[in-house]
């Protein structure tokens, strides 16, 4: 075992140096760079530009030195904890995701028990009352949610909410609570805007879990151990969630690695239409200025976690599930 | 002895009296009550301190504005963190500024006088404060002269280019302590224009404040720690950082404009609060600005007119666009606000710009024949196009100035703007484009008359503006594709000539006066869509790009040249015209629209904001030239908890 995670701890330094070269070619790959792209913009509003501070800009971050140095003084910084200067928002990058990072775990984190606690029930249920009418039902909703797009749904439901409810528009609060400290207000506030990305996020995502819990359960209900318990008397339900439930379960594990990485970066189509201060649209915004070390560190940050994500639950999965464990070394 | 001491008693001490009494009383000053908690403590001291001695008086007694009652907190949108620079923009408190004339008249300064446009004094106001309480002085502008823009590390390129004339810097003297003086051996006609500009020139700095950054007076142990706690590389990198007077995200730095930044980055609500130092006054006694506070929120540019258009802003007209008008009004009557039309000033809201550089030979010559470009230009249905996206509220017109400016003729306006197929038909005839092909023309080897027009894809405008034109040049045996683009891509298929013709908005100054340089009509930047390489070739100095060789263009080029040393507003005048004129007759650029409305958002709340005004980057700084200070809101809004 323990040989096994030094292997794939060694695996992961090849595989996040790949990534971040893969990382710093694409994001260099439109012409000019960050300064070429802001002075583009300035001057297409008409604005003119402070042309001695950028080229001092310019030479002190090396913009004008070959790639391949360019490369090495980021992924240096990287290794010694200095994720570089976002020229974007004029702050260290560390800075700038800081704030974000803790709204897009929350809105995440509530997204994921959303989506689980609605495509649970009606998984189970789909598949112990397979073909019903509730199961084609319940199915079909979820595969209306998985198909109409999710910026739509948004728009759709910021325009209800502000009607109705008379939510402002966009954004995770009212703007008078935004860096005021926690108040009762404040999370009412708070609670009032985050069901809309919740609820868009969610409804595409229950029906992919919806079917595959209904088709793994299907399988599981069909095994031997299943007619034996019931041919004993367990209750149904007792029957059901202790042993079937808990195999179907298998693949929630498997997905950890990538839940990880998504609590992380959110759904950033979803963030930028409702205006969230998330790190969705702030990734966007910084790959489109081509605000390198704002852009690279975050997604170096973000495939770094789905490398340890992918790890931690190849090895949760090998400390559920026994016949990991048991055979894995034989069918090599 | 004691007699004469009597008698002069009197006359002394009423003359110490009344200088006493002069400073700032010819009118009665009225405490800010949101500042009159802080003057009570002794934390600030009262208005009379706090304004210079000779502050800038208001009358504000007119028929389209009144006077105000301070208080009340303003509330506007932006679509990203960097557009609080808006508020600089907005607050438009410069050295000298323009008027809703745009003349150039002294805002900040007292006065100045100029000589031939070679020798520029200021004069400070006395007793002018920054906005932490410190003096504004002739040192303010002497740190900057001297320890930034003359010190190596700072500025390895030197000066700001407006202040260097012909290779020559201004010598540059401290008269006392409130003026400065500037001199030239060659005129400077860019200097007050820069210094009025909307992204102003700075020349000056707060010297108490950045001095701890500089090396020359800082103290060596605490500048190298402030250089490790903000990881930047040396002292010049810190002091850059810091200097930041148009953004304001350096909160702890203090400035001249009525309201400043307290809110540090990164932020999605950014809180402005009125300078206490401000230097305008209104003439009931009031100190400017009106308004306590403004509260910028930051949201995504997209959801911004659905968010002003539920009530969110008081002020917007930022990230609002035309098409967004029906909706607006329709928002405008349950939540509280008024949708207001100002006037865009670009020369043309849509310009096609063939590209006299083109690479392909053939294309070049066609474009630079003066007859294709008239025949495109015939052949567009500007009415048409005026009513189908524009209501038929813009106005048909070739790519020129507006008439607010008082450089407009209408000859300019209408030069080959009519929409006549015959005689465009005839110019291409005559051209010896005659032969046909499937109802296109051909060109003169043998390919089909295939224009391509390369778009930034960001203007859907653009796309249906091109839709109907493409129907219109069909009928003169043009065919027209639109290639959209991205701005980077597209700019730079333009520079290199890949692109033939591209499409984008007209002269950026559409309302220039005599005074202000025509540098758009001539090559002088390489961004210049008509003719990038000419462009390019006097932007670099004649270090790359080409020397243009249309003798049009080069007579251009002799006239910017002389404008620049132009001694009288006449002469300037008489250039322009002669410019305006070749651009008319020669059509470099294809207008189709200009005066295209702006959609101005304005609370009912808020007051003295006009009915119709011009919205405009330079001059106009947006709202800049009608006073954001001087805005008022109502009691009720104001006695409002927020």
């Amino acid at each position: 075992m323990l040989t096994y995670v030094v292997h794939r701890l060694l695996v992961m330094i090849p595989t996040l140096i790949a990534i971040s070269l893969i990382i710093f070619i694409i994001i260099q790959l439109p012409p000019g760079d960050y300064f070429e792209s802001y002075i583009a913009e300035l001057q297409s509003q008409g604005e003119s530009v402070d042309m001695a501070k950028i080229e001092f800009l310019r030479k002190e971050y090396g913009f004008d030195q070959p790639i391949l140095v360019q490369y090495a003084h980021w992924a240096l910084g990287m290794l010694q904890g200095d994720f570089g200067y976002s020229f974007e928002y004029r702050l260290p990058v560390s800075e700038v995701v800081g704030d974000r990072l803790y709204l897009t775990a929350l809105i995440s984190i509530i997204t994921i028990i959303f989506t689980w606690i609605v495509s649970f029930p009606i998984g189970i249920y789909s598949a112990v009352r397979q073909y019903s009418w509730g199961d084609y039902t319940l199915s079909f909703l979820g595969f209306v949610g998985l198909a109409t797009p999710n910026f739509l749904l948004a728009l759709v439901l910021i325009y209800i909410a502000n009607v109705f409810f008379g939510t402002s528009i966009g954004g995770l609060m009212e703007p008078q609570y935004i860096g005021k400290p926690w108040t009762l207000e404040k999370i009412g506030s708070v609670m009032e805007h985050i069901w809309i990305p919740v609820v868009v996020i969610g409804t595409s995502g229950t029906a992919g879990m919806i079917r595959r819990l209904r088709a793994n359960l299907l399988d599981e209900l069909e095994k031997q151990y299943v007619v034996t318990g019931r041919a004993k008397g367990l209750p149904p339900i007792k029957l059901l969630l202790k042993y079937p439930f808990r195999i179907a379960l298998n693949f929630f594990f498997a997905d950890i690695g990538t839940i990880l990485p998504s609590i992380i970066s959110g759904a950033a189509v979803v963030e930028i239409v409702l205006s969230l201060p998330t790190t969705g649209p702030m990734l966007l915004t910084a790959l489109r200025s081509q605000d390198m070390y704002l852009a690279g560190s975050f997604l170096m940050f973000l495939a770094f976690l789905t490398v340890v994500g992918v790890l931690v639950s190849d090895l949760a999965l090998a400390a559920l599930d026994p016949r990991i464990r048991l055979q894995g070394g034989a069918t090599r | 002895m004691r007699l004469l001491g009597r008698v002069l008693f009197l006359p002394i001490a009423l003359l110490v009296l009344l200088s006493v009494a002069g400073r700032a009383s010819a009118i009665d000053l009225v405490e800010t009550p949101s500042l009159a908690a802080r003057v009570a403590t002794g934390e600030l001291p009262p208005v009379a301190e706090r304004l210079p001695e000779t502050p800038l008086v208001v009358d504000l007694d007119g028929p389209e504005q009144s006077l105000g009652e301070p208080g009340g907190t303003l509330k506007i949108l932006m679509g990203r963190q960097k557009d609080i620079r808006m508020m600089t923009v907005y607050g438009y408190a410069r050295l000298v500024g323009y008027d809703r004339n745009l003349n150039i008249v002294p805002d900040i300064l007292e006065s100045y006088e100029q000589q031939g446009l070679r020798r520029f004094t200021f004069h400070l106001r006395k007793g002018h404060r920054w906005s932490d309480g410190q003096p504004f002085t002739a040192e303010d502008f002497r740190y900057f002269w001297e320890d930034v823009a003359n010190n190596e590390e700072l500025s390895p390129f030197g000066p700001p280019k407006t202040m260097v004339v012909d290779g020559e810097a201004p010598r540059f003297e401290v008269l006392d302590k409130y003026t400065v003086r500037y001199t030239w051996t060659n005129p400077n006609p860019y200097f007050l224009p820069a210094l009025a500009g909307a992204r102003p020139l700075y020349i000056y700095m707060p010297a108490h404040y950045m001095k701890q950054f500089h090396v020359r007076y800082a103290d060596p142990d605490k500048l190298a720690r402030l250089i490790e706690e903000t990881h930047t590389r040396n002292w010049a990198g810190l002091h850059h950082r810091m200097d930041e007077q148009y953004r304001q995200d350096n909160v702890d730095m203090p400035n001249l404009q009525p309201w400043r930044n307290v809110t540090p980055s990164p932020a999605e609500r950014y809180v402005f609060e009125r300078n206490p130092y401000f230097h305008k006054v209104d003439s009931a006694g009031h100190q400017l600005p009106y308004i306590d506070r403004v509260i910028v929120n930051i949201a995504d540019s997209s959801l911004i007119p659905a968010k002003a258009g539920f009530g969110e802003s008081d002020l917007q007209a930022r990230y609002i666009r035309f098409d967004h008008y029906t909706f607006l009004k329709r928002g405008a009557k349950q939540n509280d606000f008024d949708v207001r039309l100002w006037h865009t000033a670009r020369g043309a809201q849509i310009a096609l710009y063939p590209n006299l550089n083109a690479a392909d030979p053939v294309w070049r010559d066609v474009l630079r024949d003066v007859r294709f470009r008239r025949a495109l230009s015939l052949a567009i249905d500007r009415e048409l196009i005026n009513q189908v996206l524009y209501f038929g509220l813009a106005r048909p017109s070739a790519n020129t100035v507006l008439p607010k400016s008082p450089l407009f003729e209408p000859a300019y306006r209408d030069a080959w703007a009519e929409f006549d197929l015959e005689t465009a038909n005839r110019l291409l005839d005559d051209m010896g484009l005659t032969d046909w092909s499937g109802g296109i023309r051909r060109l003169p080897d043998g390919r089909r008359l295939q224009v391509i027009v390369d778009t930034a894809g960001e203007s859907t405008e653009e796309s249906d503006a091109l839709e109907l034109i493409k129907s219109d040049w069909r009928r003169i045996g043009v065919e027209l594709f639109t290639k959209p683009s991205q701005r980077e891509v597209f700019r730079n298929r333009v520079f290199a000539g890949s692109a033939i013709m591209s499409v984008w908005t007209g002269l950026e100054n559409g309302v220039p006066t005599a005074d202000m340089a025509p540098i758009e009509l001539a090559p002088t930047a390489q961004d210049q869509l008509e003719w990038p390489k000419w462009g390019e070739y006097y932007q670099t100095e004649h270090a790359s790009g080409e020397a243009p060789d249309m003798p049009e263009v080069q007579r251009l080029v002799e006239l910017n040249r002389a404008w620049r040393y132009a001694d009288s507003t006449d002469e300037r005048r008489d250039i322009w015209h002669k410019m305006l004129a070749i651009h008319a007759d020669q059509v470099f650029t294809i207008g189709v629209v200009n005066g295209v409305p702006q959609p101005v958002v304005v609370s009912r709340a808020l007051r003295n904001v006009p009915e119709d005004g011009l919205y405009n980057w330079d001059p106009g700084a947006y709202f800049g030239i009608y006073h954001p200070d001087t805005f008022w809101l109502t009691a009720a809004r104001r006695e409002a908890v927020e």
